[in-house]
C-alpha cells in the first residue's frame, strides 16, 4: 500500500516537475533564441572578413578562437537555417 | 625611459637621421638602444656592422638591433596555433601549422608583430635612457600606429554585444536554473566567460600601450626632404599623427643645401606654418651629406639637444 502510495507522488511529483520545466523553457524561448542570434552577429563580426563585411583587425579573432567553439557551432547552424529564418521566427511566435 | 619614433618617407633619410640621434645621445652619456623596423633595414650598413633580433652592443652605450618582421609574425603565428591545438584537440590530426601560415599574409599581421615587438621592447628594455625607432615607411608606420585606437574601438563594441549575450544567458539560467545547451554548460559570468576574459586583457593591453604613446616621454620626429613629393608626404603623415593624438615633437629637414634654401624654406612654411597647429613642432635642418657609408651617423648638427 505505502509503496503505491509513494509510486503515486512520484508521478505526481514528476508531472510537476515536467511542467514546471515546461513553462519555464516556453517564457525563455525567445530570450534564448535572440542570445543566438547575438552569439551569431558576434562571429559573424569577427569572421566578417569571410562574408564580405568590415571586421575587426585579424588578431582579435585569432586570439579569441580558442573559446569559441559553442559560438562557431551555433554560426554553422545559423547559415544553414538562414534560408528559413522566416518561418523560424514565425514558429517561435505561435503564427499559423 | 623614453622613446623616440623616426618617420617619413621612404628614402628621405629615417635612418641616417635615427642613427645621428642615437650616436649623439649615447655620446652625451645616455643608454641608448636603437631598433629598426623597417623591412629593409640598414641600420647596421650605417654602423657597419651585421646586426640580428637580437640587442647588440656597438659602443659603451649604444646597442642595436633590426627587428625580424618575418620572423615576429610567424613566432605570433606558432603561438596562437599551440593555444588553438590545445583546446581544439580533435583538430590535431589536420595539419593545422600549414592552414595557419596563410594567416602570415593576412591583413594586419605584420603590422600587429610589429607593434608586439615595439610594446616588448617598451616593456622589457626599462635599463634604457632611450629607445630610438626606425619605422618602416609612412604608410606602415601609420597603421601600426593606429592599431591600438582601432583595435580599442573593436574591442568596444565586441564586449557590448558579449556583455548581452552573458545577460541573456543569465536571465536564461536565473528561469531554468541552469544554462547548458546540448549539455554544454555555457558561462553567464563577465568573470567566468574566457571570451570576455580576453576581450578585456587585450583592451587593457592596448590602453596601456596607448598612454604610452601619446605621453610625454614619447615623441615622434617626422623626417623630410625639402622637395614637394617629400612635402605632400609629409604634409599627409602630420596630419594623420595629430589625428591620432600622437605626440610630434620634431620635424627634420634632411639634406638640405644651400642652394636649395629658397624652396626649403617655402616647403617648411608650407608644412609647419600654414595651420597654426603645427607651431610646438620644432624645426631642424641637416645639411646634405658629402660622405655616405659608416660615417653618415657623425652629423655636425646636434640633433640629440631637444631630446635630453
Amino acid at each position: 500500500m505505502l509503496e503505491i502510495v509513494k509510486r503515486v507522488f512520484e508521478i505526481i511529483k514528476n508531472f510537476f516537475s515536467v511542467m514546471d520545466r515546461a513553462h519555464r523553457s516556453r517564457v525563455t524561448e525567445l530570450t534564448a533564441y535572440e542570445e543566438r542570434e547575438l552569439e551569431n552577429i558576434f562571429v559573424l563580426l569577427l569572421l566578417g572578413s569571410l562574408a564580405g563585411i568590415p571586421s575587426p583587425p585579424a588578431f582579435i579573432a585569432v586570439e579569441l578562437f580558442p573559446y569559441m567553439e559553442h559560438e562557431l557551432k551555433v554560426l554553422e547552424a545559423r547559415s544553414k537555417e538562414a534560408s528559413d529564418a522566416l518561418s523560424e521566427l514565425a514558429g517561435l511566435l505561435d503564427m499559423d | 625611459m623614453k622613446t623616440i619614433f623616426f618617420t617619413g618617407k621612404g628614402g628621405v633619410g629615417k635612418s641616417t637621421i635615427a642613427s645621428a640621434v642615437a650616436w649623439q645621445l649615447a655620446g652625451s652619456g645616455k643608454k641608448v638602444l636603437a631598433v629598426s623596423f623597417d623591412p629593409a633595414h640598414n641600420l647596421g650598413d650605417i654602423f657597419g656592422v651585421q646586426l640580428s633580433d637580437r640587442k647588440k652592443r656597438f659602443e659603451d652605450t649604444l646597442y642595436l638591433e633590426e627587428v625580424d618582421l618575418n620572423k615576429a609574425s610567424e613566432r605570433y603565428i606558432r603561438e596562437n596555433i599551440a593555444l588553438l591545438e590545445d583546446v581544439y584537440s580533435y583538430l590535431k590530426p589536420f595539419n593545422m601549422e600549414r592552414y595557419f601560415q596563410v594567416l602570415k599574409y593576412s591583413p594586419g599581421i605584420e603590422e600587429y608583430a610589429s607593434l608586439t615587438a615595439m610594446e616588448e621592447l617598451i616593456r622589457g628594455e626599462k635599463e634604457f635612457d632611450y629607445l630610438i625607432f626606425d619605422t618602416p615607411p609612412t604608410g606602415l608606420t601609420l597603421r601600426i600606429l593606429a592599431l591600438p585606437y582601432v583595435t580599442l574601438s573593436w574591442i568596444e563594441r565586441l564586449k557590448r554585444i558579449r556583455s548581452s549575450i552573458l545577460e541573456k544567458r543569465y536571465t536564461i539560467h536565473n528561469i531554468n536554473g541552469h544554462f547548458s545547451e546540448k549539455g554544454v554548460k555555457l558561462a553567464y559570468n563577465e568573470d567566468e566567460d574566457m571570451v570576455m576574459k580576453k576581450l578585456k586583457s587585450i583592451e587593457e593591453r592596448f590602453i596601456e600601450l596607448q598612454k604610452f604613446l601619446k605621453s610625454e616621454n614619447n615623441s615622434i620626429v617626422v623626417v623630410f626632404n625639402p622637395d614637394f613629393l617629400s612635402l605632400r608626404e609629409s604634409e599627409r603623415l602630420i596630419d594623420s599623427l595629430d589625428e591620432l593624438g600622437m605626440p610630434i615633437r620634431a620635424a627634420i629637414d634632411n639634406k638640405y643645401e644651400e642652394s636649395l634654401s629658397e624652396l626649403a624654406e617655402e616647403i617648411e612654411g608650407k608644412l609647419l606654418g600654414g595651420k597654426g597647429k603645427n607651431h610646438e613642432i620644432e624645426l631642424l635642418r641637416v645639411s646634405k651629406q658629402g660622405r655616405t657609408g659608416e660615417a653618415t651617423y657623425e652629423l655636425d648638427e646636434n640633433l640629440a639637444s631637444i631630446f635630453l
